[in-house]
């Protein structure tokens, strides 16, 4: 991982199209700006990692599983 | 995948299927953290709530979906501004709409993924992050009461 240390108001570039900024730093929480193309998606990290689980776990289904549930649902 | 012909395959579930050009579905960032961008849908019973997200590039990639209105009838699906501006769709109802299926040994311990559905629109697929307050990651589809016997 690469570790950079930046004060509030200064910026990270990610390549020629990505910029992260320091907004405002208070107490435990930092509020980061963000500009990426608008295609890139973005997202708070636990987000995306619980997605992708709930994906992989969607995933492992074989067929015999997924079946017409019983006619009264 | 760009084709103008049929699409043939070999599923590890299914076995062969083919697949018509316009039921091929895009998705140009993918679904999340997984790999591979083309995608079909694949109905395998008449009147299943249950369908499947086949992979065209991976034979044993594939996710069961379901239309969220038949199992949660107030669902509601919100998107950030950076989301709907990501995927060229304001309106969500707009597209179809599904959520993946945790799948399980007893149907009472099925789950759909609120949080994350799958908006599909003019051969495009995208699966955004829901900004809905109740969107559970893992909501149950059935009620164990209703299943019993």
């Amino acid at each position: 991982m690469l570790i950079i240390t930046r004060r509030n108001g200064e910026k990270i570039a990610l390549g020629d199209d990505i910029t992260i900024q320091v907004l405002d730093i208070a107490g435990n929480t930092v509020r980061i700006g963000i500009d990426a193309p608008r295609s890139l998606p973005v997202y708070r990290e636990e987000i995306w990692a619980a997605v992708k689980q709930e994906n992989e776990a969607a995933a492992k289904a074989d067929a015999t599983q997924v079946r017409r549930p019983p006619a009264r649902v | 995948m760009q084709t103008t012909t049929t699409t043939k395959f070999e599923s590890t579930r299914f076995g062969p299927i083919e697949i018509q050009p316009e039921s091929v579905i895009e998705f140009p960032n993918g679904l999340i953290g997984l790999s591979g961008s083309s995608y079909a849908l694949v109905a395998r019973e008449a009147d299943s709530p249950f369908i499947w997200l086949h992979s065209l590039e991976d034979p044993a990639l594939a996710l069961p979906i379901t239309n969220p209105w038949r199992f949660f009838s107030d669902y509601e699906v919100v998107l950030s501004d950076a989301e709907a501006a990501r995927i060229g769709v304001s309106n969500p109802r707009e597209a179809d709409v599904y959520v993946t299926v945790r799948a399980a040994a007893e149907l009472d311990e099925f789950c759909a993924n609120l949080r994350a559905p799958i908006l599909v629109s003019g051969g495009r697929g995208h699966q955004v992050i829901n900004e809905a307050e109740l969107a559970p990651i893992r909501a149950p589809l059935f009620d164990a009461s209703e299943l019993a016997a």
